[in-house]
């Protein structure tokens, strides 16, 4: 009968589409996603992995455009307070560093989210026993490993200037883990100095132009000899310091070069003008430049390109003429700030005192401070803007500006955005000598301090400092007028535990003065990160 | 604005209508078969010729056959069926479909593959009544669960075309999926609900406990959302319209600053700051442009309105069914247009369904249900968050008419209308969506019969957008993306189904099932920027200088096997057996397989003898079930560890180098997230119909939680998804039906529905670090055994200090005062608590009242949820940095030394501790009021139609409640102000 035969062949399509291979179908393989492991099996899936590090490396700069890396490294401390009013909360230390500070949180997650994971995903899958073969040598091997173990110690460097003692961290969890207890700061200082030892051994002397940005041997080396002198080993400082300034590669820049080369200017604006960060521009000073690309995919962090000069210029778009009327409007000559970073009179006046006009870091292409109404609508046109007096204006629409911050925006970027396109350098050779000088100086060796001193001081023709005058506030003295808007004002003076005394002395505003207590010297601990891990007790900083 | 051009086509649809009445010819005799809307015979309905005694009753199969003369009206009834009146004029055979009463007992329930009368259900299924949705503008079928069904809560947005959402029963899972399953004509339907057209659906269904669910296994831990499209259920073709237009106002906004008290915040806030603060200096703390708009008197005292646009919605659906000896048929289309209530937000959609089935022979029949869905969200809306922040004295506008890009030049609140008018956007969603299947009844075995579903689904879907060139911007600003999505999915399903009864009182229905299913996803995205000119747009991103592109794509494959048996004894005592094992690929290598068996009892007390005779009990049915099902509520490979992709640039004028790094902790472990629960439930009809209705009381307890929980990020991740701890709802549901008078022509009956769910964390990780005896909490989570899943954790606030207090170093005047909850002298971390639930009520309830005189009927609807807090920051401050801008803020009465407020803080007070601002979100809500004239049988006559109502609809009419947010029902989202509408609508449905 042909019905039951139909139905007969119906049921046995079942049985048919049953038996089949329902186990492969199940199996899972990604059509959008690469596994880790099988990204890190070739030594170019290796260097994708470190690209990956090199991106959250500058990223150190911050997910965001205002409030960053460079204003929250400068106010609170001997070179600057907020400028803008509403930014002003972060003046008052005892309401604004609390453990639940974003500020607190951003550099933890920074450093175990993103720095610290992905260099010891690939330490770990660099040793796997599965990749042993397909190395071409151990030195390219070990090349690979000194990069992540660079940032890995850059990394430990910078949270134990910032928070003390802290987890140690040097494997990849593959479970959920709730247990860390902190170790103490000689012990992460220590850890760090491990890491760029190794580094400082494989990393090579130099990188082809077009790999400028990564990382050399003497980048490891400079840090070397910061993290020994955090341990106290003046010695090892010194000879990590002098491995760089002796290794022949860098010099000083004593001549002007470069893109601004025939333009007004100096040869220490010159570093910092477009293009002239890294070697082949010719400048020979810098050893690590964080890479900024106009127009590029990958030549900008996660907030974009370099946001110093909307943090650190004066909010002059408010200046008002003395009519009352709108005095200034943005142009790319001056950039858009929005007056974040307030310098103190430490900064713009007390530490150019003796060498005011001799010392070109504090010439009109380095600092400005006359400023000219620009609006063409406003009867003031073309006139210098006269004295203010009102806070506000004082405070956050005018005031003398480092002028390292200005540069050019890129092609797209809306005149309004206040970031800029130069590269960053992170060290350069002036900051060697100024740690070698500290080490010197820690080291009872004032001569050998003063010398370094005045390396630096002859190329900007400031007159020598005398043995005799060197001292730790002297160094940083001399930090601020070299490094000012370079380095992160805030770690070095928690590093030197510099910070209460120096802000107590020379910050402008009165409730930072007196809100700062000894505590402060170290952040807290994230509430977020006790929170969460809550099998072990991560203690929390003392007072807070 | 809705387009003239909209009510130009209603117009002309509704005459084409009216020209296909038709005309039949005359003969003597008649026959056919009467079935019940599932298609099933019906026996023993009654027949009768109007104003005759001329009678007869369908056989066992649905045939009858009755003489008739000239133009007849036959009218047929039956037991728990709606009588019916069938006009005939000729034909020799008709085939009849009757609807069952709402309130009767052979109502036929839809259920998992397959259908049961109300009377033999064994788990917890509510049946929604679809049709009441008619006179409201019901633009997403689960509106009409809001409040309706006891255990459901929906909640919609605000805006055009969003999908809203539905919880049944609770929230089970930390970070799995809560949504429940949603099956269309019997299959998985990956779409939203908007995507369903209402006028479209016969009935729909609430699958609420385990034994219900477990048929569907893996995907229904959070219950089940059956839906069943409509057939033809009348010999002649019938033609059905339903239009509808309504237009809408915001029901409440959030007020924010005019000028004055923006002047006014400003002044307040320099003189906290200690900054001088002459009024008549205004000026000067204006910004410049500020001061020029001041000066100018330019002022926008509410950015709401200037984002906003006339708000209104039109609808027209028309379907055309019937059905033949062999053939069933349903065809529909329908349009509907929604403008929300800010600038440039709309939705417009069009569906369109045929339901197709051909019996063949006696034996096999074939059939298709398919419906393709075009939904259009194109447009850019203006953004309320901008305008939130927007200064009254800022500039929306150029002296050309150009947008702003910031309201003021010096800093950078942007233009909530900048992105809205600057950008030009296409974005457009297709869902077309088929089953076809057969049915064979075995022809060696009576009862016996197999059928077999094939169910593709393709969706498919682009967004393009471009940005224009900023007439007022100094750089080229234009670009382009185009997004391009592609889903497609299948299920095949082989199911065999076997029904008896052996001897007189043992009935046997039996099913198995076999199928497999696969999902997949592609994508594929195009950036540009910089184009020479603006009219290319998006269709030539090769002329732009910067090109970008990314692909996605994913795949997840399933399989399943069911077995359902059903007894009952004596049609009283009636057992349900169910298994299923699913398969599906998400889950890690060892755990690909589940097995969710339940079983369920119920029985008929008013058949004992001892009830039978009552008079006060008409029906008293008592449910018990238990059983499993499970949740698989997690994206394709998350089980695996995989790589993010970052980029970077080395050199000067390098290229890109790419960046990969370890994106999250892969779990090999990965499993089904498992649900046991136990439902009991009581149905009941009283005093001869009067008042019916189910309680029910139910007892989930959910184990091997998909979670994604946090972790210390020293680990290097932030989170990872695990199965870890349980949770547990347990709540009862209590729905009412009465009618309170009943008289010729007035009728008032009460439709009441209340249910209460508590729902709590049970275990974590089972640790107990600190020893106390008591498992630990997850702080990092905010998870805490013994509490609800989503809760506010925080300080609370024991209002503000004032002048004369005892001051704490570090606070002053107008700070916040919070508690010390543990009395140590110092509030810090440690005096957190728990404010309260924030995403579910403790209790919800809805009460509707309908009216009935004569052709009008009048149904007014209560909706109330009980018991959940929420967060507003933006009522709290958390320091100065947006009052001394020149932003905007919602008017609050803020702290001055002259307005010592308890409730608010002054404008410079600094939340270091960063706690919230919860308050209550309960309300009692006029929901929805509906008045309907069906109009009278004589003008129907008249008119040549076979039915015809107006009506008038209002919904969200009235809010009761202190939640100063723009709706309790939604919470408060920063990122989503939209307003919540209130609609008035004007409807009308006829059929010819």
């Amino acid at each position: 009968m042909i019905r039951n035969l139909i139905f007969t062949i119906i049921i046995g399509l079942v049985i048919v589409s049953s038996s089949c291979n329902e186990k492969a179908v199940l199996q899972e393989i990604p059509l959008s996603a690469l596994g880790t492991e099988v990204v890190l099996s070739s030594e170019a899936g290796f260097d994708n992995y470190l690209t990956g590090l090199y991106f959250s490396a500058r990223d150190e700069l911050m997910t965001r455009k205002d409030r960053n890396f460079y204003y929250f490294m400068n106010v609170g401390t001997d070179v600057a307070c907020a400028g803008i009013l509403s930014w002003r909360d972060t003046d008052n230390y005892e309401t604004s560093l609390t453990p639940s500070a974003a500020i607190v949180g951003f550099y933890w997650t920074w450093a175990y989210g993103e720095m610290i994971q992905r260099a010891n995903i690939i330490i770990a899958n660099a040793n796997r026993s599965d990749n042993a073969g397909m190395w071409s040598s151990q030195k390219k091997k070990n090349e690979v490993i000194a990069q992540a173990r660079f940032f890995r110690g850059y990394t430990y460097n910078v949270l134990a200037n910032l928070f003390g003692g802290v987890p140690i961290v040097d494997t990849v969890y593959g479970y959920p883990k709730t247990d860390f207890v902190r170790s103490t700061r000689a012990e992460v200082y220590d850890f760090a100095k491990e890491d760029l030892e190794f580094a400082s051994t494989w990393l090579p002397a130099t990188v082809p132009a077009n790999q400028e940005g990564r990382i050399v041997k003497a980048a490891a080396d400079h840090l070397l000899s910061e993290v020994y002198i955090s341990l106290g080993n003046y010695p090892k400082a010194i000879e990590s310091a002098s491995r760089v300034i002796e290794s022949g590669l860098y010099r000083l820049m004593t001549e002007r070069f470069g893109s601004a080369k025939g333009r007004d200017g100096d040869v220490f604006s010159d570093m910092f003008k477009l293009n002239n960060q890294n070697r082949r521009s010719g400048n020979l000073e810098s050893i690590y430049v964080w890479q900024f690309e106009d127009q590029t995919p990958g030549g900008a962090g996660t907030a974009g390109y370099k946001n110093i000069l909307r943090v650190w210029a004066p909010f002059y778009v408010n200046l008002r003429d003395p009519l009352g009327n709108t005095g200034m409007i943005v142009v790319d000559s001056l950039g858009r700030s929005v007056g974040g970073c307030r310098p103190t009179n430490y900064l713009v006046y007390d530490i150019w005192e003796d060498n005011w006009d001799n010392d070109m870091r504090n010439s009109p292409y380095n600092i400005r401070r006359v400023w000219y109404y620009n609006n063409p609508a406003s009867p003031y046109f073309g006139q210098q803007v006269e004295k203010k007096t009102t806070e506000t204006d004082t405070m956050q629409n005018i005031f003398p500006s480092i002028r390292k911050v200005e540069g050019v925006r890129g092609a797209t970027t809306n005149i309004a955005d206040g970031s800029t396109i130069e590269d960053f350098i992170v060290y350069r050779l002036a900051e060697t000598y100024l740690l070698r000088a500290e080490a010197h100086f820690r080291n009872s060796d004032l001569q050998g301090a003063a010398d370094d001193l005045n390396t630096i001081r002859a190329r900007a023709g400031a007159k020598p400092v005398l043995p005799a005058q060197v001292s730790l506030d002297y160094i940083l003295d001399e930090r601020a007028r070299e490094l000012i808007a370079e380095e992160p004002r805030k770690r070095t003076l928690m590093r030197m535990g510099k910070l209460v005394e120096r802000v107590k002395k020379y910050n402008i505003s009165a409730v930072t003065r007196n809100t700062i207590s000894e505590k402060h010297e170290l952040w807290p601990i994230p509430q977020s990160e006790i929170d969460a891990n809550f099998s072990a007790i991560l203690e929390q900083n003392p007072g807070y | 604005m809705m387009s003239n051009d909209f009510l130009k086509r209603v117009a002309f649809c509704y005459l084409l209508m009216l020209t296909t009445l038709s005309v039949y010819a005359q003969r003597t005799e008649l026959s056919g078969t009467v079935t019940s809307e599932l298609n099933e015979p019906l026996a023993g309905v009654s027949i009768r010729i109007k104003g005759t005694n001329i009678a007869a009753q369908t056989d066992t199969r649905g045939h009858f056959i009755i003489p008739v003369d000239g133009p007849t009206t036959l009218i047929f009834s039956h037991i728990g069926y709606s009588d019916k009146e069938l006009e005939v004029d000729g034909e020799r055979i008709v085939s009849v479909v009757m609807e069952q009463n709402t309130q009767g007992l052979n109502e036929v329930i839809v259920v998992g593959y397959g259908v049961q009368s109300k009377r033999n259900i064994t788990g917890s299924v509510a049946k929604v009544a679809v049709d009441k949705a008619e006179g409201t503008p019901t633009m997403n079928i689960a509106q009409t669960l809001r409040g309706k069904v006891a255990g459901v809560q929906f909640t919609s947005g605000s805006r055009p075309g969003q999908n809203g959402t539905v919880l049944i029963r609770g929230r089970r899972s930390l970070t799995g999926g809560n949504n429940p399953l949603i099956i269309l004509d019997g299959i998985f339907f990956n779409g939203g609900l908007t995507d369903i057209n209402v006028n479209d659906i016969a009935s729909m269904e609430i699958l609420k406990d385990a034994s219900s669910t477990a048929i569907y296994g893996s995907r229904a831990a959070n219950g089940v959302i059956l839906i069943t499209s409509k057939r033809g259920t009348t010999n002649k073709p019938q033609v059905r319209v339903n239009s509808l237009y309504g237009t809408s106002n915001a029901s409440h906004v959030m007020k924010l600053l005019d000028s004055r008290r923006y002047i006014q915040k400003t002044l307040d806030v320099r003189r906290e700051l200690g900054l001088p603060s002459n009024p008549e200096d205004i000026r000067q703390y204006l910004t410049s442009s500020e001061a020029e708009n001041y000066d100018a008197g330019h002022v926008i005292d509410d950015p709401w309105k200037a984002i906003s646009q006339q708000a209104a919605l039109a609808t027209l659906d028309v379907n055309v069914s019937g059905q033949g000896k062999n053939v069933n048929y349903l065809l529909s289309g329908s349009l509907a247009d929604e403008q929300g209530l800010v600038y440039n937000d709309q939705m417009r959609r069009y569906t369109f369904r045929t339901n197709l089935e051909s019996n063949l022979t006696n034996w096999l029949s074939l059939g298709m249900n398919s419906t393709f869905i075009q939904r259009n969200t194109s447009d850019k809306p203006a953004n309320p968050t901008d305008a939130l922040w927007m200064s009254p004295f800022g500039s929306l506008e150029y002296e050309d008419q150009e947008p702003t890009l910031y309201v003021i030049r010096e800093d950078v609140a942007k233009n909530p209308l900048y992105d809205a008018r600057l950008t030009e956007y296409e974005a457009i969603w297709n869902n077309l969506f088929t089953n076809f299947y057969a049915k064979i009844n075995a022809p060696f075995l009576h009862g016996l019969s197999y059928r077999i579903n094939f169910s593709p689904s393709i969706r498919w879907g682009h967004n393009y957008s471009y940005l224009r060139q900023d007439q007022h911007r100094e750089i080229n600003n234009t670009s382009a993306s185009k997004f391009n999505q592609q889903d497609y999915d299948w299920v095949l399903e082989n199911i065999l189904t076997y029904k008896t009864r052996i001897g007189r009182d043992h009935d046997l229905d039996a099913t198995l099932l076999y199928g497999r299913n696969h999902f997949g996803y592609e994508s594929t995205t195009a950036n540009a920027s910089q184009f020479p000119a603006d009219p290319v747009k998006w269709n030539r991103l090769d002329m732009a200088i910067l090109q970008t592109n990314s692909s996605d794509a994913t795949a997840s494959d399933g399989s399943s096997l069911m077995a359902r048996l059903n007894y009952g004894f004596k049609n009283r005592y009636l057992f349900t057996f169910t298994v299923r094992r699913d398969g599906s690929s998400v889950f890690a290598a060892n755990n690909k397989y589940a097995a969710f068996p339940s079983a369920a009892f119920a029985w008929v007390i008013s058949d004992e003898s001892f009830v039978a005779n009552s008079k006060i009990i008409d029906f008293l049915k008592l449910r018990v079930s238990h059983g499993v099902s499970g949740n698989q509520a997690i994206a394709a490979y998350q089980s695996l560890s995989f790589s993010g992709l970052t980029r970077y640039v080395f050199g000067d004028g390098g290229t890109t180098s790419i960046g990969l790094y370890s994106a999250n902790m892969g779990n090999p472990n990965l499993k089904w997230e498992t649900t046991t629960s136990t439902n009991i439930g009581l149905d009941f009809e009283l005093f001869r119909g009067r008042l019916n209705g189910t309680v029910e009381a139910y007892y989930m307890d959910t184990d091997d939680l998909l979670v994604r929980r946090s972790l210390p990020i020293t680990s290097g991740y932030t989170s990872v998804i695990t199965n870890i701890g349980a949770t547990n709802n347990k709540g009862i549901e209590l729905s009412l039906n009465t009618i309170n008078i009943r008289s010729k022509r007035f009728e008032w009956s009460t439709n009441v529905v209340f249910s209460r769910n508590i729902n709590k964390i049970v275990h974590l990780y089972r640790s107990d670090i600190n020893g106390d005896g008591r498992e630990d909490d997850d702080l990092g989570n905010r998870w805490f055994i013994g509490k609800p899943i989503n809760v506010g954790y925080d300080y609370v606030w024991d209002g503000i200090y004032q002048d004369g207090d005892a001051i704490p170093a570090g606070k002053k005047p107008g700070d916040v005062r919070l508690k010390d909850l543990n009395g140590n002298g110092v509030v810090n971390a440690d005096d957190r608590t728990i404010i309260g639930p924030t995403t579910e009520p403790n209790f919800r309830w809805g009460i509707t009242n309908e009216f009935r005189l004569g052709g009008f009927s009048l149904s007014i609807f209560l909706n109330a949820m009980q018991g959940w807090v929420a967060n507003i920051d933006e009522l709290n401050m958390r320091n100065f940095t947006l009052p001394s801008r020149p932003f905007n803020m919602f008017d609050m009465d803020w702290w001055t030394p002259e307005n010592r407020s308890n409730t608010n803080s002054s404008l410079t007070y600094v939340n270091s501790l960063g706690h919230g601002k919860y308050f209550s979100r309960n309300f009692i809500r006029i929901q929805d009021v509906t008045l309907s004239y069906a109009i009278p049988p004589t003008l129907l006559h008249k008119l040549k139609l076979s039915s015809g109502k107006v009506y008038i609809g209002g919904r969200n009419l009235h809010t009761f409640t202190k939640f100063p947010g723009l709706d309790p029902e939604l919470g408060y989202n920063v990122n989503s102000l939209y307003p919540m509408p209130r609609t008035l609508s004007f409807g009308l449905n006829f059929s010819i």
